[in-house]
């Protein structure tokens, strides 16, 4: 029984990881209406920058966090502002462009992983931080990475959900969300927010990098997989819905924890998938999307 | 307040709005009007900052404004009420309001901004914590007008107000957009309940294939031969209805 809770526990806090970065995926998706798979990247560079912030100014472990999700998040808003907003000047705006988004995406993709290849090389390096003593829960003990994992993906999401609902600018972001035309007659600064929006959604995506790298190695090609069991966990959970991203990605790590350790730990890779044909055959819009999405 | 000179634009290479010249003079209700597809949506567009303009110019409170981003256009005090079905359906009914008061930094002015629109509609106070995709088609229209005044804007532009509305209804919310504009609001209402913005209105445009075919006093108009053939299917304009404004 013991065993099992192990495996619980683990793989919700993996599960927070591919959270976060299906958050941003979703955000980026309801904001602009265009898939971003250039995330993996935003997450890998993430964790680099918040080696780099470890190793030459030694700061504390929650400073190397928000310091990478403010640097991340100033690339994401760099990379939106002269290259993805170059493709929307061909008109149609986002929802036509998205297309051509989705390749850019990709190119992005590839290019940010070469940038950090000739940065930092090829080699997969520790992230050497410690967080003391494991943490006893009841008759398990857990390393205290793991429950870092946990406590900080919980306070980025209740920060997300306080900034999307109690703020003015969170509130612009649910417009422009909804309808980019409206939010523009609200006198709202839509080209802002969407840099926003991509900030945001850059940040999430760099945290969970910064928070997996004590318990896995930094390296340049750690986003691809990352990237795709995030989308899998967004597309569970709904894709574009915010709370369905969370679920999906819990959902995903407890599967893949629990397969790891009953079935077998090397075909880790597989079980969320098997966990998503099933999902999109009980529910094919996702536990918590509706099957047309409707932009009024 | 707003002059418009020979306004030319359009979507795409489609022209449609042929040189449209119209004037807006503070403290009055101006009605533009017209069928379908004459160009009095694009117009809006065009005021609103939506679509920018061929050629032309729009001079509003003595500054061009033309070509302008939307929420420039806004932050100046123009401010475009769109149709009911335009609320956020998945916000409630105060977040709707709230992001009419997007340009207002000021908490004060914000609180201020609710406040006149529960004055004007105390059936939003009643709501405001519904989602307004919840509300009725009169209560969504008065949401969009409540919305409009949050910024406290010096002119707005009403986008078919009784558009999809029972005539009890149309009745009401025309009776509250004369309140608005005596309270010092100045007013260019879209319109194809003709007799009814005419009846409203001081000061009337009928807009036909992209300019202005027709101009003058509302009160002139209603009784205008040309007008009431065209527009009123020939019947005369009611006393009641005028009364009840």
């Amino acid at each position: 029984m013991s065993y099992f809770i192990d495996l619980v526990v683990v793989g919700l806090s993996l599960g927070m990881v591919y959270a976060l970065v299906a958050l941003g995926i979703s955000l980026i998706y309801s904001g602009l209406d265009v898939v971003h798979f250039a995330h993996g990247e935003i997450y890998m560079f993430g964790a680099v920058i918040g080696l780099f912030l470890y190793d030459e100014f030694h700061l504390p472990f929650p400073l190397v966090l928000l310091g990478s999700m403010i640097l991340t998040g100033l690339l994401g808003v760099f990379i939106e502002r002269v290259f993805y907003r170059r493709i929307l000047r061909t008109g149609g705006g986002y929802t036509v462009a998205g297309l051509g988004m989705v390749i850019c995406g990709f190119g992005m993709s590839i290019v940010l992983q070469n940038v950090a290849y000739l940065i930092w090389g090829p080699k997969a390096r520790p992230f050497p931080v410690t967080f003391g003593m494991p943490v006893e829960l009841g008759n398990i003990t857990l390393p205290a990475a793991y429950v870092w994992i946990v406590l900080a993906a919980l306070v980025l999401m209740a920060a997300l959900h306080i900034f999307l609902k109690k703020t003015r600018l969170g509130l612009a972001v649910r417009a422009v969300a909804g309808n980019k035309e409206i939010a523009y007659l609200m006198g709202i600064n839509v080209p802002l927010t969407i840099s926003v929006i991509f900030g945001v959604a850059c940040a999430l995506g760099a945290a969970a990098g910064v928070l997996v790298a004590p318990i896995n190695y930094v390296q340049v090609l750690m986003g691809t997989g990352v990237l795709i069991k995030a989308f899998a966990a967004a597309v569970i959970g709904g894709f574009g819905s915010l709370p369905g991203a969370v679920l999906g990605g819990l959902l995903v790590g407890v599967t893949e924890s629990l397969g790891a350790g009953y079935l077998s730990g090397s075909y880790k890779d597989i079980y969320a998938f098997i966990l998503l044909i099933f999902v999109l055959m009980v529910r094919p819009a996702g536990v918590f999307g509706v099957l047309v999405k409707v932009k009024a | 307040m707003l002059t418009t000179t020979d306004v030319v634009g359009g979507y795409g290479s489609v022209q449609i709005l042929n040189g449209v010249s119209l004037k807006v003079v503070r403290g009055q209700i101006v009605a533009l009007l017209g069928g379908n597809g004459t160009g009095k949506s694009t117009m809006l567009k065009v005021l609103s900052g939506l679509i920018k303009p061929w050629r032309g110019s729009i001079v509003f409170d003595g500054e061009r404004i033309d070509g302008m981003r939307p929420d420039r256009i806004v932050r100046r005090g123009l401010v475009q009420v769109t149709q009911g079905k335009e609320a956020y359906p998945a916000m409630t009914v105060e977040e709707n309001l709230l992001l009419g008061a997007h340009v207002c930094t000021d908490r004060a002015a914000r609180a201020r901004g609710l406040a006149r629109a529960y004055e004007y509609f105390p059936i939003l106070k009643e709501r405001r914590r519904q989602l307004s995709g919840t509300l009725s088609g009169g209560q969504l229209q008065m949401l969009c007008i409540g919305r409009g005044l949050m910024s406290e804007p010096k002119m707005m532009l009403l986008d078919e107000p009784s558009a999809a509305l029972a005539p009890q209804l149309v009745l009401d919310i025309f009776r509250t957009i004369g309140r608005i504009c005596r309270d010092g609001m100045t007013l260019l209402m879209v319109e194809q309940n003709v007799r009814m913005a005419l009846l409203l209105a001081e000061y009337g445009y009928v807009i036909k294939d992209g300019v202005i075919h027709l101009e003058g006093p509302a009160e002139k108009m209603i009784n205008d031969d040309a007008v009431r053939l065209s527009y009123l299917g020939g019947t005369v304009a009611g006393r009641d209805e005028k009364m009840a404004l």
